[in-house]
């Protein structure tokens, strides 16, 4: 559209799914460009979603990137921004720029078991992960993917989750106990202490809420995971995407630009400031 | 190119100047700024308390304007800063070496139109310090000097009744060019004379930040050090101390609404301020740097330590304004001296 980086491509509200309710509720958006083709984005990568008049958020990128006519995102019920988004129709025009940040390297993770560890809303950013590993079968191993999230209303994609069952071993778990529920009950890092993943030959890709993450990885290292095989994707607050607005560095690294993805062994590097 | 140019005849100089536009040092509401040149040009102040940083950056600007109807594409009007040449006068070493500072934030990984369109337009026309501005000057101990010509356009020195006056780049040459009558070609005398006012000026008593190389590596080792809390203790979150520096660069993009139906108004950009608790707060209400003591480390750390690792030279030009304008006392020299006084 120009070479005016803070200037945003217009994209149409293509379709709104309500994935859960209540206070914290999280829809999903399909967004198509207005006119023409939209930017390409590699997973694990944000864009800068706006509602003009209300302001922009970063938002990570929640659809593959083999999907070209659409880009989706699961946005939870927040903020001032998040909570216009919600309150937006099939049809709204809204402002996006992007793609921020750098990309989780999957094509280096051919041959490998790959084991996603997700909680919350923290299953959107490693979503297209899964999604382009599972378009993609036969390029991988084993694929694991534990969730988790309050109770089993609070648990997203649930109904992609259950048709991926077969492709993908999957492990769902619910922090308190309802009614009904036959998997796991307990924090994310518990299940994937109980059900053991080998770190034989595996990448672990983690990301959910900071004190879930902490735990999934000290669970991951007691089973002899290495730094070096576990992935995550960080947020902080940020307002250009660019390196340039000074306030989601983590040490000297601008997560928009540097980041959202890091090894652990990368991240253990840097201050803990995320 | 070097020059001589009797103060009687910098007025004419500029005069001369006529498809530029001139600001020098002024006071405006109480504050010395760089404001455009109304009358005589006075060039002797002590530095300005603003720098000029927003020149290039101004405090608040609009990106661009948008009008929606609901449903529909909404039109934006981008705001591009007109393309008006502007010279500025009087602007001290330390400030030259902000610009080059500014110039790398703004032109790292993607280049900022904004900044672009103005920075390219701007000449820094300096003026070395032939002694300390104040007494929280340390430019020597940051990589800098009082008669650094990095950053400027043209460097003047002020040897009493005249200005020993060198072109620093192609647009200062051709500054200088502008108005070739006004000048002439220094005697011998002249440039001994210039020679030994710089060797006094780098002779002067400044105070120092204890070996900046190191800094990085004792900052890294000190980051959880329990001084940060300390020392951050009396700030009360004015964020003085950034807003009148030469490099901080943080900004903060917010919608001005002005109309609901249809939607209007403009997305802006203002400066920001990493001693805001409310800078890097989650909308989850998590925060990475909650405490004082976390900001005063971020502050201080952008400027020693991850500035340094990612462009090789300090953030800061030890101009001082952060020290002398701090309600509260807080020193940036003494933080970093302390601080990584108790690293070996």
């Amino acid at each position: 559209m120009s070479d005016n980086i803070y200037l945003p491509e217009l994209a149409r509200i293509a379709h709104i799914k309500e994935e859960i309710g209540g206070e914290r509720a999280i829809k999903t958006f399909r967004v198509e460009p207005v006119e023409g083709d939209t930017f390409k984005h590699e997973c694990g990568q944000c864009a800068m979603l706006s509602v003009f008049g209300r302001g922009e958020m970063m938002i990570s990128i929640a659809s593959s990137p083999l999907i070209k006519e659409y880009k989706q995102f699961s946005i939870m019920r927040v903020g001032r921004v998040s909570a216009t988004f919600h309150e937006l129709e099939v049809g709204d025009v809204i402002g996006i720029r992007g793609p921020y940040g750098n990309s989780f390297p999957l094509d280096d993770w051919k041959g490998k078991n790959l084991v996603f560890i997700g909680g919350g809303v923290g299953l959107a950013p490693i979503w297209p992960l899964i999604t382009t590993a599972l378009a993609q079968r036969a390029d991988f191993k084993n694929i694991t993917v534990f969730y988790g999230a309050r109770s089993p209303r609070d648990l997203m994609y649930r109904a992609e989750l259950e048709r991926m069952r077969g492709d993908a071993n999957i492990q769902l778990s619910v922090d308190k106990a309802e009614d009904g529920w036959k998997e796991f009950c307990g924090f994310v890092p518990a299940n994937v202490l109980d059900k053991k993943p080998s770190p034989d030959n595996t990448i672990a890709i983690t990301c959910g809420p900071p004190i879930m993450i902490k735990f999934v990885i000290e669970n991951l290292s007691k089973l002899g995971f290495k730094d070096e095989q576990i992935y995550t994707t960080i947020e902080n607050k940020m307002k250009c995407g660019l390196g340039k607005c000074g306030r989601c560095n983590v040490g000297k690294d601008y997560v928009c630009t540097k980041g959202p993805v890091y090894s652990w062994a990368q991240l253990k590097e840097l201050p803990e400031e995320y | 190119m070097q020059k001589i140019l009797e103060k009687i005849q910098l007025d004419a100089w500029i005069a001369a100047l006529g498809e530029w536009e001139i600001l020098a040092p002024a006071m405006e509401d109480g504050i010395w700024g760089y404001h455009p040149l109304d009358g005589a040009v006075r060039l002797d102040h002590s530095n300005t308390t603003q720098p000029p940083k927003g020149l290039s950056f101004p405090q608040r600007e609009v990106f661009f304007s948008f009008e929606q109807i609901k449903g529909e594409p909404p039109r934006l009007t981008q705001k591009m800063p007109a393309a008006t040449r502007r010279a500025v006068f009087g602007v001290r070493p330390c400030d030259g070496a902000g610009a080059v500072r500014m110039d790398k934030v703004f032109s790292d990984h993607v280049a900022d139109p904004y900044y672009q369109n103005r920075r390219k337009n701007l000449a820094y026309v300096g003026l070395a310090c032939n002694k300390p501005q104040g007494s929280n000057c340390f430019c020597l101990s940051v990589g800098g000097s009082p008669v650094a010509t990095e950053g400027m356009d043209v460097l003047m020195t002020d040897l009493g009744d005249r200005y020993f006056v060198t072109a620093v780049t192609e647009t200062g040459k051709a500054l200088m060019s502008a108005a070739a009558k006004v000048f002439t070609a220094p005697t011998a005398a002249d440039k001994k004379l210039v020679e030994k006012t710089h060797a006094d000026a780098v002779a002067q008593p400044q105070r120092a930040v204890n070996d900046v190389d190191a800094a990085p590596a004792k900052l890294k080792a000190s980051f959880d050090s329990p001084l940060w809390e300390e020392l951050a203790r009396a700030c009360i979150g004015c964020g003085v101390c950034t807003f009148l520096c030469p490099t901080c660069h943080c900004f903060d993009i917010n919608d001005e609404s002005t109309g609901s139906s249809p939607i209007k108004g403009n997305r802006v950009r203002t400066w920001d301020n990493c001693q805001f608790p409310d800078f890097t707060m989650h909308t989850s209400g998590h925060n990475p740097r909650e405490s004082l003591g976390a900001r005063l480390r971020q502050r201080v750390s952008h400027k020693f330590q991850y500035f340094p690792e990612n462009f090789g030279m300090p953030q800061c030009t030890g101009c001082g304004r952060c020290i002398s304008e701090c309600s509260v006392g807080i020193d940036i020299i003494n933080t970093v001296n302390k601080v990584t006084g108790h690293v070996g």
